[in-house]
């Protein structure tokens, strides 16, 4: 019943927002279906990641204290609602499992940004190994989750996360608004990448829950 | 039993690591699925064999203690997907483990004493 809540929830969001270019999907799917749905919401998850990401990253980097607070907060909000959104389908042990496997890459991202707003080389490169490595983590869950998920190529369209984000930070750190706001929808687009293969591949797994 | 060997003895625990063999009883078995240990609590009588075996496609470990306080009785690396290691228990206790690249793996052993 949680799957239910979410991802209508999801869907419901993502009405308000139908002018979103980078949701658009690529195959005729009615909207109301639960296949729909699923992917919908989805979608619309891990484009607000990046966002919010962007945001929280945006202020650390501006050394705005509160403003980073109240977005990193929304942030984990949204870390939550993904995880449930995997649990309402692999269960509330994959749930528990995925909420601190993906909060660890979003402190990598939390080290690469301090590392750059400290103009520690080091500390950047570190950060970056480790969101390298994580990808392997991140391809190697839902794979096991889902059969239809490869980890080489989970573990690919996590690491261009990682570089799309990446770049969004650095743009931000030059103080170029221009570059950084197309960096950060250009990242934010590219979720797209993650969430219809996903979804895709929850659907193949259980097309009686998710028909359509 | 062959493949097997003595990794520490510290602390009144005896262990005893190794791949994992045919055996005449049933081995406890704890499976490393979905980067969980499942089940997450087990419990047993002294002198029992428990065999971990990773069914994820990423090292995990079977390591003693906790993140913040390291007991160094075990570390089992179990590789990759498909690897399989024992321990034994032979002393009572509540022996608590982590998985050392995935820190929020977290799982707990319960050795009761065996009947005289």
């Amino acid at each position: 019943m949680a799957s239910v809540v979410v991802l209508t929830g999801c869907t419901q969001s993502m009405a308000q927002a139908p002018g979103h270019g980078a949701m658009a999907s690529p195959t005729a799917m009615t909207s109301g279906t639960k296949a729909a749905q699923l992917r919908a919401g989805l979608n619309n998850l891990f484009s607000e990641h990046v966002y919010l990401a962007g945001a929280a990253t945006n202020a650390a980097l501006g050394g705005r204290e509160a403003e980073f607070k109240a977005a990193a907060g929304a942030l984990d909000a949204n870390s939550v609602a993904i995880s449930k959104a995997i649990g309402s389908v692999y269960g509330e042990g994959a749930e528990k499992a995925f909420l601190p496997l993906w909060r660890r890459h979003i402190g990598f991202v939390v080290d690469y940004t301090v590392g750059v707003a400290s103009n520690d080389k080091g500390k950047q490169d570190k950060a970056v190994g480790d969101l390298v490595n994580y990808t392997q983590d991140f391809g190697a869950f839902l794979s096991a989750a889902n059969p239809n998920l490869p980890k080489s190529v989970v573990a690919d369209l996590v690491k261009h996360h990682v570089v799309t984000l990446k770049d969004v930070i650095d743009a931000q750190a030059s103080k170029d608004p221009g570059r950084a706001y197309t960096a950060l929808r250009s990242a934010a687009g590219h979720m797209q990448m993650i969430a219809d293969p996903l979804a895709e591949a929850i659907v193949k797994q259980f097309p009686d829950k998710f028909a359509g | 039993m062959s493949a097997r060997e003595v990794i520490g003895a510290g602390s009144g625990l005896a262990v005893v690591v190794g791949a994992l063999v045919a055996s005449a009883a049933p081995i406890p078995a704890v499976d490393i699925q979905l980067f969980q240990f499942q089940p997450g609590a087990v419990e047993v009588k002294a002198g029992t064999t428990i065999a971990w075996t990773n069914r994820d496609d990423i090292e995990h470990t079977v390591t003693s203690g906790d993140p913040e306080h390291r007991t160094g009785r075990f570390d089992l690396r179990l590789p990759g997907r498909g690897t399989s290691m024992t321990i034994s228990f032979s002393e009572p206790g509540v022996y608590h483990y982590f998985c050392d690249r995935h820190p929020s793996m977290r799982g707990e052993i319960r050795v009761n004493p065996s009947e005289p």
